[in-house]
């Protein structure tokens, strides 16, 4: 338990420097080949650590077909995200990105699809999600309802990405 | 509304990728798992870029070598975020995950770091996160 919350520290601690660094990509070129690059790039490094952690036992593995198809969710992820910030601005659309992550988060621990432990849903778990949903809207929103548009974050930080 | 239709699209694929990574990671191994979805996304997201024909890739000689590495930051994300949903499933590694991120944009964008524009750090930015840890509590008790 321990383990898993020091792990989501630093797995979110480096999706935000990561936005920021892709967010100074993008200042020189398009979304699609920043994303392009950026997946080639977690490619190369997540071989080479394999590499380094298994050697060549990374390439003995049984895949089931579907597991080929499963990059397909990360462009997903960018086209959906690009469209929502285009429409509705940065704030309002990663907020609502961000509340339906945790919501699908708790749809998905309580039905256990894909092989995920089962978790039970009980009303504390929704209470729960409910009181991150809104401090996330407080975050994002926040700065609006001050009315004081200096107090906004770079959107490119905040961004939802992995 | 189409905006708002997108934006929670785009929430249902990120967790839709945590589960999926955790799922394919049990059956095949972590690295293998890291390796093969950032593999399929590139080849799909090369495709994007040869149909839209962008020629933007020229300017990258022009971005920062330390910015235009960033990607190989996903190594560390993916392995964490698989380890951690094993470990106490999706909701609470994403709602910790979103937590770590947004403290860290306070301070990049707060500081200034890494060529952000500096942002004033506004309370309710404060009183949203520590919302956000309450909500954690509140789950795990």
């Amino acid at each position: 338990m321990a383990l898993g919350i020091f792990l989501a520290i630093i797995g979110g601690a480096f999706v935000s420097i990561q936005n920021t660094f892709n967010a100074n990509v993008k200042k020189q070129v398009s979304v699609w080949t920043t994303t392009a690059l950026v997946l080639f790039l977690g490619f190369a490094a997540s071989l080479a650590a394999g590499l380094i952690f298994e050697g060549t036992g990374l390439f003995s593995f049984q895949a089931e077909p579907w597991f080929w198809f499963s990059g397909i969710v990360g462009v997903g992820v960018v086209a959906c995200v690009t469209q929502g910030v285009q429409i509705l601005g940065p704030s309002r659309a990663i907020s609502l990105v961000m509340v339906s992550q945790i919501f699908f988060g708790l749809m998905w621990d309580t039905l256990g699809w894909f092989g995920l432990e089962q978790v039970p849903f009980t009303w504390q778990s929704l209470l729960g999600v409910l009181m991150i949903s809104g401090g996330v809207l407080l975050f994002q929103l926040g700065p609006k309802l001050e009315q004081k548009p200096f107090v906004k974050l770079n959107p490119e930080t905040m961004e939802a990405n992995d | 509304m189409k905006g708002i239709l997108f934006a929670l699209l785009g929430g249902f694929f990120l967790t839709f990728q945590s589960v999926a990574n955790a799922t394919i990671s049990s059956q095949i191994g972590s690295w293998q798992a890291a390796t093969m979805t950032q593999l399929t996304g590139f080849v799909l997201a090369i495709f994007i870029v040869l149909i839209i024909r962008d020629r933007s890739y020229r300017q990258l000689p022009q971005v920062s070598p330390l910015y235009a590495s960033g990607g190989m930051l996903a190594a560390i994300v993916l392995f964490s975020n698989m380890t951690a949903v094993h470990i106490m499933g999706v909701t609470l590694t994403i709602a910790i995950f979103l937590i770590a991120q947004l403290v860290l944009a306070i301070a990049i964008d707060g500081r200034g770091w890494f060529d952000m524009s500096q942002k004033r750090i506004g309370k309710t930015q404060i009183v949203g996160v520590l919302m956000m840890i309450a909500g954690v509590i509140i789950l795990k008790l």
